[in-house]
């Protein structure tokens, strides 16, 4: 399974989340984060603004479903349609294991596929 | 070294850090967070819905509500990743829907900064 965490701006979360709950991916964490880019911050006048405000949003998605997922997350996130700096980052990383508290199952491959731990 | 991110109910951290405490972790780190699962209904607001509780019914009523989370993440070596998953599943297992999940994320390095000391000795 793949940790998909992306970086997005503040306002496009609430569209991101609905995508993702149409696209049949409800489970999603979000948490506030504050960051720069490539672009060193942002430059108005004499004043950079180097901590930008961003959410981060962090999914478990199995192996087949990751293309799927980062191109919702991608479509949603972009600025338009060309697409803006600033609009944010994805990162995969690979998951080794996943339990789920309630049960204490560990789960394999796929989310729906449970077997015992 | 693996890298053991739980998402828990926020009304167990203190029983957490404790279980993390007894298990041997000193080490951890932890943050807020919202977040969404698969969405089953907990048997519990059903019931309250059903007897009328206002409360209950606008829970219902929302699809894809966040609920508040708290994010611990844990790196520690190979061998400890077992004992710390079974302490986290046994304190927050209420076997309710929203008790939250465990990943497993392997990690590549780890460096202490105060000395610079790189890979295990750098968790120990």
């Amino acid at each position: 399974m793949l940790m998909i965490r992306a970086i997005v701006r503040p306002e496009k979360t609430d569209a991101i989340l609905a995508a993702l709950m149409d696209a049949g991916f409800p489970a999603v964490t979000k948490y506030s984060v504050a960051g720069r880019g490539k672009q060193r911050g942002i430059k108005i006048g004499d004043i950079t603004y180097d901590e930008i405000p961003k959410t981060m949003l962090m999914s478990v998605v199995g192996d087949d479903d990751k293309d799927f997922v980062i191109q919702t997350i991608m479509d949603t996130a972009r600025t338009e349609d060309k697409g803006a700096f600033g609009d944010g980052k994805i990162f995969v990383s690979q998951v080794e294991e996943v339990y789920t508290i309630s049960s204490g199952l560990k789960e394999v491959s796929a989310p729906d596929e449970e077997v015992a731990a | 070294m693996k890298e053991v991110i739980a998402v828990v109910r926020i009304n167990m951290m203190n029983q957490t850090k404790k279980a993390l405490d007894e298990a041997g972790i000193d080490a951890y780190f932890a943050r807020e967070a919202q977040g969404r699962g698969k969405g089953f209904v907990n048997p519990m607001v059903l019931e309250g819905a059903e007897q009328g509780y206002e409360e209950a019914a606008s829970i219902l009523g929302e699809k894809g509500k966040l609920y508040p989370k708290r994010i611990i993440t844990v790196v520690v070596e190979d061998s400890r990743v077992d004992d710390v998953v079974q302490a986290l599943i046994r304190t927050n297992q209420t076997g309710m829907p929203g008790d939250g999940k465990i990943f497993v994320l392997p990690i590549m390095d780890a460096v202490r900064v105060r000395t610079g000391e790189c890979g295990e000795a750098a968790i120990a």
